[in-house]
């Protein structure tokens, strides 16, 4: 029993964690699967309105169909019984190349399916800026500029937040301290907020920034210009986000490691003489890896949606107000396709969290394999 | 007898600050313990006795408000070593600490083996291969198999955590091994083997131990010498045989008959009333207030008094100036 003295070859435990890696992937990657269609089924069925959005759409047809009927002088001179036939033909053709004859629930089918191989179809009645007419066009050309300000602010925040409050838990109770603490209650305030502040105070009191929008009205012609102008543009909604949220997330950071340094290892591993910087890195740091990464990831879906308020605020080309807008609108191809989008990211996150979760936690990826 | 003791403790104090006020957790510990010797010491919840192992070890909660008296370990006066000093030449290397709840002792993401390892590698600056054999060493002498070391703690019982731990403790080879209630959260059958490991290493490592508990059965299978805590102080050290079989306190006396013995006619006698405040630790005799035996002089604080050879105990009855019932 005991007769070896060196540890057992560690490939057999490398071969273990492997294959229960691997189970464990696949389980996940049905699992998520299932969970973006029935989300996207959802949408699709919410975003019609359970097929009422149809009734609207046959109306609108209708009316469609008999204003050009009369307005074409080609069919002036008809009678108006052989002109409701040509409008009566003229809305079943438009009807069967919508499939409007067919039921909703056919119909809802067959979008699910094109939406789940991201062929997300046209927009009813928005256009990109370009004038496609395709949602994929429309959504994409929105994207950088969601990512480029929603990123910046947040990755600001989360790692200003955690190494502040690993800071501060070292000094819990100290006057910084409390001071951080004091002012956790100003994230109460929406970035918007501070936004209208900050544009009344820097684009108007004293005007050195821009009040709103991307880049300078003729966008600048060399490169650097034009980022040196983004960049101009998105300083004050970016410190706008920044100042809402920061204190409350140090405040919870740091909550997180106190709570975290007592546990009863840390203290063991204080008792063993282990020198600070070693605890701070293997004992608090590592085993809590995992929900550091979890709210890193999922800050990072956040991003994908954009602010609604805040962008309407600043004028920012985003995500948000194109949703917005497309709710407004009632088009529905918008609407479905950037919940579909948003879906497929939200699915590849959560799978990459599984992995990482996996690869950082001994327990789920050996009982998780087990189950 | 005249070798030196290992550890010598002289009136011990730590008081913890809180918001209802200042509690004496520790209020003036004196004792001695020689080389291999194991003292267990008994007491009640919340008379002081983890922290005493905490004063001991250094591991402080953020809330001390007082802190005195001497340690020493051999030659070396711990008291007067800064926490640097105290973390690189003593920490683990000397004197090692099993924890209370030692269940959540071990990190959950680091496997067995680098665990019980790292105080060599990290200390004592070892390679990763030498300290990993000695590690299963260890592990052999507390009767782990070596396969657990590339295991997680999560995949290890409650018991074998417990040895794990052991095994930590004792993998820098310290002369002193400090267990806070190792065995509190188990089965009988697996104290009774952890138990028999302790014995087994102290007969084959010479190591001291000194063993808190409040479980007077299982203690009595390991002890050489019982000190019995009573609200942040000691009011009996003596010899194991001498305090299970003849004890000289009133408390000592009252908690031996407290103990249930198996198939017995007699029904364990339980004793009246709670322990004092450790908030404000009354005056004189602390145990006064519970005390059968209560008289005038126990209004003043009973000094240890010497019954014997290495034999003291807190009580007015046990000294000849005062004329009371005597023992």
């Amino acid at each position: 029993m005991n007769d070896s003295p060196m540890a057992p070859p560690p490939r057999r435990g490398l071969l273990r964690d492997l294959r229960h890696m691997l189970l464990f992937a696949g389980k996940r990657l049905v699992a998520l699967l299932l969970t973006v269609l029935v989300g996207v089924y959802l949408t699709i069925v919410i975003a019609n309105m359970g097929g009422q959005v149809d009734e609207l759409r046959l109306v609108q047809i209708r009316s469609q169909a008999a204003e050009a009927v009369r307005a074409d002088p080609a069919f002036q001179d008809l009678s108006s019984e052989e002109r409701n036939e040509l409008i009566s033909r003229q809305v079943s053709l438009e009807v069967e190349r919508l499939r409007l004859d067919q039921p909703f629930v056919v119909r809802s089918v067959d979008y699910l399916q094109r939406a789940m191989r991201l062929d997300l179809g046209r927009a009813e009645q928005m256009h990109s800026d370009r004038g496609s007419r395709e949602v994929y066009d429309i959504i994409v050309e929105r994207l950088p500029a969601t990512l480029l300000l929603f990123g910046s602010a947040n990755l600001l925040v989360f790692f200003v937040s955690v190494f502040a409050a690993l800071f501060l838990s070292r000094r819990y109770g100290s006057t910084l301290d409390r001071s951080v603490i004091a002012l956790a209650p100003t994230s109460a305030a929406p970035g918007w907020f501070y936004g209208i502040f900050l544009i009344l105070l820097f684009a108007f009191v004293v005007p050195v920034l821009p009040a709103g929008g991307m880049v300078t009205a003729p966008p600048p012609e060399g490169r650097w210009d034009y980022a040196a102008s983004v960049l101009r543009h998105m300083l004050l909604p970016l410190v706008a986000m920044f100042l809402s949220s920061i204190f409350i997330s140090i405040y919870s950071w740091r909550t997180f490691f106190l709570i975290h340094s007592s546990e009863d290892y840390v203290e063991m591993a204080r008792a063993k003489g282990l020198p600070s910087n070693l605890i701070e890195r293997r004992y608090i740091l590592r085993p809590t890896l995992s929900p550091i990464i979890t709210s890193f990831l999922l800050m990072l879906i956040g991003l994908w949606s954009g602010a609604i308020i805040l962008e309407q605020v600043f004028n920012w080309p985003g995500l948000g107000s194109l949703l917005f807008q497309a709710i407004g609108h009632r088009d529905t191809p918008v609407i479905i396709g950037g919940v579909v989008i948003f879906a497929y990211l939200l699915a590849v996150t959560v799978f990459l969290l599984d992995i990482l979760y996996a690869l950082l936690d001994p327990r789920v990826r050996i009982e998780g394999g087990r189950r | 007898m005249g070798d030196a003791p290992l550890l010598r403790v002289d009136d011990l104090q730590l008081h913890y600050q809180t918001r209802q006020g200042v509690v004496h957790a520790v209020d003036g510990i004196d004792f001695e313990l020689k080389r291999n010797e194991a003292l267990v010491v008994l007491g009640e919840s919340g008379c002081g006795k983890s922290s005493l192992a905490k004063a001991l070890m250094r591991v402080l909660p953020r809330n001390v408000h007082h802190q005195g008296g001497r340690v020493h370990l051999g030659d070396t006066e711990l008291t007067a070593l800064s926490d640097e000093r105290f973390r690189r030449e003593v920490q683990w290397s000397r004197m090692a600490l099993v924890m209370q709840a030692s269940m959540n002792a071990l990190n959950p993401v680091v496997k067995v083996g680098e665990q019980v390892a790292e105080p060599l590698r990290v200390l004592r600056r070892w390679p990763r291969r030498q300290a990993l054999a000695r590690a299963a060493e260890v592990f052999a002498l507390v009767g782990i198999s070596t396969d657990f070391m590339t295991r997680y703690p999560f995949e290890l019982s409650g018991g074998m955590r417990q040895r794990a731990v052991l095994a930590m403790a004792l993998v820098a080879e310290p002369e002193l091994v400090i267990l806070d209630e190792p065995t509190s959260a188990l089965d009988v059958l697996t104290q009774a083997s952890i138990m028999n490991a302790l014995k087994r290493v102290k007969r084959e490592l010479g190591t001291s131990f000194i063993l808190i508990t409040h479980d007077v059965a299982t203690s009595s299978e390991l002890a050489d010498r019982v000190a019995l805590m009573y609200a942040g102080q000691l009011v009996e050290v003596s010899d194991a045989e001498r305090f299970f079989s003849d004890p000289a306190h009133p408390y000592s006396q009252m908690l031996m008959a407290s103990v249930p013995k198996l198939r017995q006619r007699s029904r364990p006698q339980a004793i009246p009333g709670q322990p004092p405040s450790l908030f404000e630790p009354p005056a004189g005799c602390r145990f006064a207030a519970r005390c059968p035996h209560r008289f005038a002089a126990c209004s003043r604080d009973p000094r240890a008094i010497r019954l014997a050879e290495r034999h003291r105990v807190r009580c007015w009855l046990h000294d000849d100036t005062q004329a009371g019932g005597g023992a």
